[in-house]
């Protein structure tokens, strides 16, 4: 996995500072900082309720932080929504698009929002790129689970974005298709995308992340390359306490946030 | 900018606004009942009052016609325009739409303005329908006037919708309270017009969306010169567009939760 690919003096794509988010009064993310560099696919762990998704739903502009900075490419995320979105390719938790149109008219649609022309023989060639061209006629509920993500992603990947946001982008995947669209990101990190990425899985975090942090009760707990997470845990008696053996990044995962199901 | 090979540019404006257009306009192209609740059935109250008698069963053409280009707007905002944008912001949709970098009000306005050419396209229909119908002949100007009206009543029904959508959160709950809206407009405009329900019951029906609508197109029919009653239904209609379009647009939630 290589994780060092900024070059020399360049700013990162995303840096998050401080950022606090609160519904209602109740904070959800408090005091989150870290920042991804150009080609760098960054995984955020945590249990459910962690914050994981209120920290993207700040950096896509969707809520307003209560608190903090957020620099995508170094253009505020509040001072230039609009430039930054157009920055960002986005793949939601549960994607929805319009039960009326076809799979080609999404795609026409959201690369007309992004700004990319595409004819209806371009749609028909990118879509073969993830298996979709013989489904081009078909509306987005009648895709499998599998190739519904597919489109989910190759929609967030329309315009080439700078950074790439996936929110459990394999959540409820059989493992082929999990493989599958592991590769998918690989190929998009080596075009030159960077990548935040969201998991409850430490083994697509330990495959694919160059690094992660663990975030719980919407507070940062650690941060770094999964192998340096691991040593640099390993002794930590939390993790002891979880752990068959050799601590594993899932025993780091549960030591530092507990056993307890979240719901 | 800094990176290379990756999209660095604002998109154009343009573009996304013909995209968006262009979706919409196919969405409302693919949705059935909206096409029925615009065109049909304003057609089949106008042909259904004809059928087996040489009068109209409900009173005057022009009353008819009114009633059937009040319904078609009436129906086709409260249910299709508003029940589509709660469905849409329930299931995600606008969302998705979102985090793109098409701003809200180009979104929401490609919403509105297929919607409304849509009326308009049926209105047109509705009384080219109702003129052969009833064997009316009506000028340039007053095919003009009625697509005039056909639009502030557009914009009426379109921002009361929009004032429920921004209101009430759950789309179960905008469902129903769009029916029970829709009953009360229509039995106060209807009943209420005529004075079976007294004097006052019948001043509020002048005022209220669909009494100021039937109003207005039954003199446009007519070719009836400019009346006050006109003028109070010209204010009534401005006024639930600016009362409702601002409530709808101050506490519109693009999120459901």
């Amino acid at each position: 996995m290589t994780s060092e690919v900024n070059e020399p003096g360049s700013p990162p794509v995303l840096e998050v500072s401080q950022l606090r988010v609160a519904y209602d009064g109740r904070t959800v993310v408090d005091g989150v900082s870290f920042r991804i560099q150009r080609g760098e696919i960054f995984g955020l762990l945590g249990p459910n309720g962690a914050g994981k998704t209120s920290t993207l739903s700040a950096i896509e502009g969707l809520v307003r932080p209560a608190w903090g900075d957020l620099l995508v490419d170094g253009l505020d995320v509040e001072q230039q929504p609009l430039a930054v979105k157009a920055l960002l390719g986005v793949q939601l938790q549960s994607s929805s698009f319009q039960a009326e149109l076809s799979i080609q008219e999404i795609a026409r649609l959201y690369a007309g929002l992004y700004g990319v022309k595409l004819s209806k023989d371009q749609v028909r060639d990118s879509m073969r790129t993830v298996g979709l061209a013989d489904e081009l006629g078909k509306k987005f509920k009648q895709l499998s689970g599998g190739q519904q993500q597919r489109l989910a992603l190759f929609i967030a990947t329309i315009h080439n974005p700078l950074l790439l946001l996936l929110d459990e982008p394999t959540a409820g995947l059989d493992p082929q298709s999990r493989r599958g669209l592991w590769r998918r990101i690989e190929e998009l990190r080596s075009e030159g995308n960077s990548i935040l990425l969201t998991t409850h899985s430490m083994e697509e975090a330990q495959a694919v992340c160059d690094r992660v942090a663990i975030i719980d009760h919407g507070i940062l707990l650690t941060e770094g390359r999964p192998s340096e997470l691991i040593n640099k845990h390993k002794d930590d008696p939390r993790v002891l306490s979880v752990a068959h053996g050799a601590p594993t990044l899932e025993d780091v995962f549960i030591g530092l946030t507990g056993s307890e199901i979240r719901d | 900018m800094t990176n290379t090979g990756v999209n660095t540019t604002r998109p154009p404006l343009g573009l996304a606004l013909r995209s968006l257009l262009r979706s919409d306009f196919l969405v409302l192209l693919n949705s059935k009942t909206s096409l029925f609740l615009s065109i049909l059935l304003p057609i089949v109250i106008l042909v259904a009052n004809t059928v087996g008698k040489g009068q109209s069963r409900l009173g005057g053409s022009s009353l008819v016609i009114g009633l059937a280009l009040t319904l078609g707007l009436l129906t086709s905002g409260l249910f299709g325009y508003t029940l589509a944008l709660a469905h849409d912001r329930d299931v995600g949709v606008l969302q998705r739409l979102r985090i793109t970098p098409a701003p809200t009000w180009m979104i929401m306005t490609s919403r509105v303005l297929v919607q409304v050419a849509t009326n308009l396209l049926a209105s047109v229909i509705v009384v080219i329908v109702g003129a052969i119908a009833y064997g009316l002949t009506l000028s340039p100007g007053q095919y003009l006037l009625a697509i005039a009206v056909s639009l502030l009543g557009a914009a009426v029904f379109l921002s009361i919708g929009q004032a429920v959508v921004g209101l009430v959160q759950s789309t179960s709950a905008i469902n129903a309270i769009s029916r029970v809206l829709m009953i009360l407009l229509l039995l106060l405009g209807l009943l209420g017009g005529t004075g079976i329900l007294g004097d006052t019951m019948k001043t509020i029906a002048a005022w209220s969306p669909v009494g100021a609508l039937m109003t207005l197109f039954a003199d446009t029919l007519n070719a009836s010169s400019w009346s006050g009653q006109d003028t109070n239904a010209l204010l009534a209609c401005i006024g639930y567009v600016t009362v409702c379009a601002t409530i709808g647009v101050r506490w519109f939630r693009w999120n459901s939760r």
